[in-house]
This record gives C-alpha cells, sequence and structure tokens, in this order.
C-alpha cells in the first residue's frame, strides 16, 4: 500500500476516534428537565 | 436581579463557590415540581473532560444564585449526598423528562411539543414556561399556570394558553402575568 493509501488510513481512524469521543461524552453529560411525581 | 432562563442554559454551567471561587462541579439535570412550579434541585457532574455523574447533588435551597455563566453556591459543602439530599432530588424520576412531550389545550388542541423549560433564576427559581416546538413549525413559549400537574406524556394546560403563545423569552415574560390574572391566580 502506497503513502495515500495509509494517510486514507489514519484520516479514517481519527474521524472515527473523533465521534467515538464526542458520543461518549455527550452520553457521560446527560442533561435531562425532570419533573417530579404529583404527591396529591 | 431576576432574569428568564431556559433549562438548556444552566445545563452545563459550572457550580462556583462564593467563597474560594473554586468551581466544583458542572449542572447535569435540572429537576423541578410541577405542583410547586418551581425548582427543586439540579443533579451534578464532576469537572472534566469525560468525567460522568458526581456522587453529589444540589438542591434548590443549597443554590446561592444562578446566573447566565454559573451556579453560585456558598462553599462546597454546600453540594450534597445523595444519601442526603431530598430523595426528588437525590433519585430523579428520569423516566418524566418532560422534554418531547406533548402539550394539549384542555379542548384537545395540540400546540406543540416541549423543547425547554423556562425558569425565572434569582428568586426561588420560579417555573414560568415551555419552551415549545410549535404544531405549525417554529418555535414559541408558553407561560404556565403557578400549579400544573404534569402525567404521561402530555401536559394539558388551560384553553386560553393558545392566546398567550409568544415568539420569544421577552414576549413571555410580559404574558405570564396577564395569563395568571386571566386565570384568577393573581
Amino acid at each position: 500500500m502506497g503513502p495515500i493509501g495509509w494517510l486514507i488510513i489514519v484520516v479514517i481512524v481519527v474521524v472515527v476516534a473523533a465521534a467515538a469521543v464526542v458520543v461518549v461524552r455527550r452520553r457521560r453529560r446527560g442533561g435531562s428537565v425532570i419533573a417530579t411525581k404529583d404527591k396529591r | 436581579m431576576k432574569l428568564l432562563m431556559t433549562a438548556s442554559q444552566i445545563h452545563g454551567l459550572p457550580v462556583v463557590t462564593v467563597r474560594g471561587g473554586e468551581d466544583v462541579a458542572e449542572v447535569r439535570d435540572v429537576i423541578y415540581s410541577p405542583e410547586a412550579g418551581r425548582l427543586v434541585g439540579v443533579t451534578l457532574n464532576k469537572r472534566g473532560f469525560l468525567a460522568g455523574r458526581s456522587r453529589e447533588v444540589l438542591p434548590a435551597e443549597a443554590i446561592h444564585a444562578i446566573g447566565q455563566h454559573a451556579v453560585m453556591v456558598l462553599e462546597e459543602s454546600s453540594l450534597v449526598a445523595r444519601d442526603d439530599a431530598p430523595d426528588e432530588v437525590a433519585h430523579p424520576a428520569t423516566e418524566r423528562d418532560v422534554l418531547g412531550n406533548d402539550v394539549l389545550t384542555e379542548g384537545g388542541t395540540s400546540l406543540g411539543t416541549v423543547s425547554d423549560l423556562v425558569l425565572l433564576v434569582g428568586g426561588s427559581g420560579e417555573v414560568v414556561g415551555y419552551q415549545i416546538d410549535k404544531a405549525g413549525g417554529g418555535q414559541g413559549y408558553i407561560p404556565l399556570p403557578a400549579q400544573l400537574s404534569v402525567s404521561g406524556v402530555a401536559l394539558v394546560v388551560p384553553n386560553i394558553t393558545e392566546e398567550f403563545v409568544a415568539d420569544d423569552l421577552v414576549g413571555l415574560g410580559a404574558s405570564v402575568d396577564d395569563f395568571r390574572a386571566r386565570l384568577g391566580l393573581k
């Protein structure tokens, strides 16, 4: 495989890793608006 | 100073101590009581890029102030361990996330779906309205009665709410008192 092929592989790995970090971060950060239960 | 803020503006805000200026946590979930029409507390994330949920929470009584850029507490000990906090803050009913719920009038007209909660901060954290994705497209703001019952996946509001749909927060702020006066609440 030539240098262009390696470059493409590196770019794909970096993009997938960045997307995974974003997904994990969003899941860990959460963020909801929760209504408490009606006690009446 | 009193200020209208949406829950999404409060999510992710740093929690900072008044005494010392330390950045001790970050806001995760906003928990409110539809019965009391006010904020009851927030759950927290630890600080850090990939840090997760904190074991401590922040009841509304422990909040010194909510501002545009930070939630202020007097000191780090204002954060309360889940075991010592009121149950509704320590173990929030996550299935009762109101975002995405339908808003229906008592007459059966759909006004849209809830996209955010609007709070009057600077006092007791009064809940004054919802931001909605309107049924006909676009966004709007509806005022809420001082007390509201939430159950299931729909929020049922008085029929006159339809007349008070505002286009922005300024319009909502101006309409809340009129709306409540019409309902005979003030």
